[in-house]
């Protein structure tokens, strides 16, 4: 039997919670029994963080959570002088999470000096990607989605190609915009908003700030703890996957002349302008209703 | 002589540096080193943006930061925009994600922390997979929270007036399915006894019941002599109201008021993390806390036995969580879905106001306070709960002193659920 790929999970400044997302995967062991674990945050294994502090482990798929900070330690060590002490002798790079892969919340303290792995925002750091590009995924969510992750983990062990984009994101994850799925779909269609917070009737791109239609990421293909997701829950989608995540004002939208200024992904105002002209000179009833009568 | 330990696998690392004097430790400094600034990124910024950042705050506590964040606005708003009162639906639903989410904490705490660590300062070798338990509870309940908050971590589903869901019978059904599991699963590993029968335990001398993983937990560390360390100061704090808490203060277990305007923070020499003190005083906050302060008999109980010492306080999280996932169920039963979700206007203009919020996460009381300027954050703190238990001096570092050995008192710190990444924010 060939030898399993050996998996390191290094955290640079993060908050710790792509290591929570990944851990409650349900098929969670199934998946690391295709891997010799070496370290992961939450899981003991062999080694302890003082054998990866001091190179004495090895990696050949390495992943990456939270941003890197020129000059953040830990235990004495330069972390990211560590990151790419392993990132060498990797086979895979995998940046889990908007921190690691675009920078995320925390740049916004020290914007100078924190950033993603290979990008810094939109901007490619090309020092980085011209060593690494051929074996670099990104993989940005703000956590990152456990079966996104899994899939990347899967397609390694399967030995079948990844497609990907401009950025190092997985096509098949990425492809589609967290619009796509959406169970507000409908009334999206029609224009027809919630009308503030906690209904599930309409659709929040409206009123309520949500990205969905612009941002790239399958959280309404492949559901959040197997259940749910923000824009189910009526909580606008914020652009969590995005390298300018986040924004400002996420709970309202920002318009023009009451018309949403950010447009759907791809689509050119006018043809948007055209359809909702449409859509809005009908009144459908079945939609301006509430869907279930409970007696008070 | 100076011992310096890496405190790893809690929620980031730590490192502890021990003062040793003739074989007894006397000192302990413990480092937090991620700092990340939160507070700073929040000038600024639009008031509704504090609930999606302060999440990130952390990956294990974050529907506490989400829960503190919109107590502070509807505090400030209440106090000077518009007088408003959420549902008791939307109440109920915080409260049933935020319970959700401690359970999830509490459980991998057990099962991902206190029994490899134990294992290994007494040298039993084992190959189970506690992992895999963890794993098991944190999916299921996680499930059971998303259907209402879309998803964890990292949800904002809490907004000013209310909650974003607005759910059917057909998700609440699901919601129960899944505490139904996790009750189950605690009966038959955890507790080895009924749910019921082991909440209605009021004596100690009635432990002898248990069964599972919580019976051999007490007994490896009665036998070896943890109930009679990690003691602190045996005063403890709480100041969340909610069904699975009540505000207050005790020393030892005679209870008192807590007033939240006597509560300040302190710079630290050489650490990002700052201290807080109740009166100049430090406090324990946590479960330990809020069993103590809300008078539950089998916590007195213990603690007239063993005092605040470390087999008191791991007692009193697993004794937490065994109450939560009925809290859990009881609010399953009663939601009243056809409340309203929300009963504030979205498009409320937030301009000026003050605010302050509580809410108990797992490790204990999570203040948040924000101040509005112009419509934008003009100053935002955050007081999190391993502030109270983790600062030089405070009670896990008072709960060391006195110890022979470093890696006993390293399991006494970790008994604490320490939390880097919230300490330090
Ligand atoms: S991207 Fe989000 S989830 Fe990931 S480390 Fe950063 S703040 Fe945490
Ligand atoms: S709520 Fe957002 S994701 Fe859902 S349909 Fe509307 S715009 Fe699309």
């Amino acid at each position: 039997m060939a030898r399993k790929p050996k998996l390191l999970w290094i955290q640079s400044l993060t908050c710790n919670g792509n290591s929570h997302s990944f851990f409650n995967h349900s098929n969670l062991f199934s998946i690391l029994s295709h891997f010799e674990l070496i370290y992961f945050p939450l899981i003991e294994t062999k080694y302890s963080l003082e054998d990866v502090l001091r190179k004495k482990v090895h990696s050949d798929i390495l992943i990456i959570e939270g941003a890197i900070k020129e000059d953040l330690t830990k235990g004495g060590v330069n972390i990211k002088e560590l990151i790419h002490h392993y990132a060498k002798e990797s086979r895979y790079i995998i940046t889990a999470g908007t921190c690691a892969t675009f920078g995320g919340i925390f740049k916004q303290s020290e914007p100078e000096k924190i950033s993603g792995f290979a990008f810094d925002k939109e901007n490619e750091k090309e020092d980085i990607l011209s060593l690494y590009e051929h074996r670099l995924i990104s993989l940005p969510g703000c956590p990152i989605h456990p079966k996104w992750l899994s899939y990347v983990l899967l397609m390694i062990i399967n030995r079948r190609r990844i497609p990907l984009d401009e950025k190092n994101r997985p096509q098949e994850l990425y492809g589609f915009t967290v619009h796509t799925g959406c169970v507000r779909n409908e009334y999206f269609e029609w224009k027809i908003d919630t009308h503030g917070f906690g209904h599930k009737e309409g659709c929040s791109f409206y009123e309520n700030g949500c990205q969905g239609p612009f941002t790239h990421g399958s959280c309404n293909k492949i559901l959040w703890n197997d259940t749910s997701s923000k824009t189910v829950v009526g909580t606008p989608c914020f652009g969590c996957t995005e390298p300018d995540f986040p924004k400002e004002r996420l709970f309202s939208t920002k318009t023009n002349m009451g018309i949403p200024q950010k447009m759907p992904l791809g689509i050119p105002k006018r043809a948007y302008l055209t359809v909702t002209g449409i859509a809005k000179s009908f009144k459908i009833k079945r939609l301006e209703k509430k869907v279930i009568d409970y007696e008070k | 002589m100076i011992v310096k330990k890496l405190i790893e696998k809690i929620e980031g690392e730590a490192e502890l540096e021990f003062d040793f004097q003739d074989g007894v430790i006397r000192n302990v400094d413990i480092k937090f080193n991620l700092y990340r600034g939160i507070e700073e990124i929040l000038k600024n910024k639009a008031p509704r943006d504090a609930l999606v950042i302060t999440p990130r705050v952390c990956g294990i506590c974050n529907h506490a930061h989400l829960i503190a964040s919109v107590g502070a606005l509807e505090d400030g708003i209440n106090r000077s925009v518009k007088k408003f009162e959420i549902t008791e639906k939307a109440r109920d639903i915080r409260e049933f994600t935020l319970a959700c989410e401690l359970i999830q904490n509490h459980i991998k705490w057990l099962y991902l922390t206190i029994f490899p660590n134990l294992n290994r300062v007494l040298n039993i070798q084992e190959s189970k997979n506690y992992a895999l338990k963890a794993m098991y509870v944190s999916n299921t309940v996680t499930k059971a929270l998303a259907i209402f908050a879309g998803q964890w971590p990292h949800s904002s589903y809490a907004v000013p007036g209310g909650v974003t869901c607005d759910p059917t019978f057909v998700e609440v059904m699901q919601a129960k399915s899944y505490i139904e599991d996790v009750i189950r699963f605690f009966e038959n590993v955890v507790l080895g006894i009924k749910l019921e029968e082991f909440l209605a335990i009021k004596s100690v001398t009635n432990l002898d019941k248990l069964k599972g993983d919580f019976a051999r937990i007490l007994f490896m560390l009665g036998k070896n002599g943890f109930g009679k360390i990690g003691q602190s100061y045996d005063r403890f704090i709480v100041f969340g109201n909610s069904k699975f808490s009540m505000p207050g203060k005790a020393t030892a277990t005679t209870v008192s008021g807590a007033d939240i305007k006597f509560v300040q923070e302190f710079e630290q020499e050489g650490s990002f993390a700052k201290a807080v003190k109740y009166k100049d005083k430090f406090f324990e906050a946590g479960p330990l806390a809020r069993g103590i302060v809300a008078k539950e008999p089998v916590i007195k109980s213990m603690h007239k036995k063993y005092k605040d010492s470390t087999l008191t306080r791991v007692f009193a999280r697993i004794y937490e969580s065994a109450k939560l996932l009925y809290v859990a169920n009881e609010i399953l039963k009663n939601l009243r879905i056809m409340q309203d979700s929300c009963t504030l206007d979205s498009k409320i203009r937030l301009e000026e106001f003050e605010g302050i919020g509580v809410a108990e996460a797992a490790r204990g009381s999570l203040i948040h306070k924000t101040e509005i300027e112009n419509g934008k954050i003009k100053d935002y703190q955050i007081i999190t709960p391993t502030q109270w238990n983790l600062a030089n001096g405070a009670a896990a570092a008072k709960a060391m002193i006195g110890l022979r050995s470093e890696n006993i008192a390293s399991f006494v710190f970790k008994t604490f659920d320490v939390c880097s990444v919230c300490t330090t924010h």
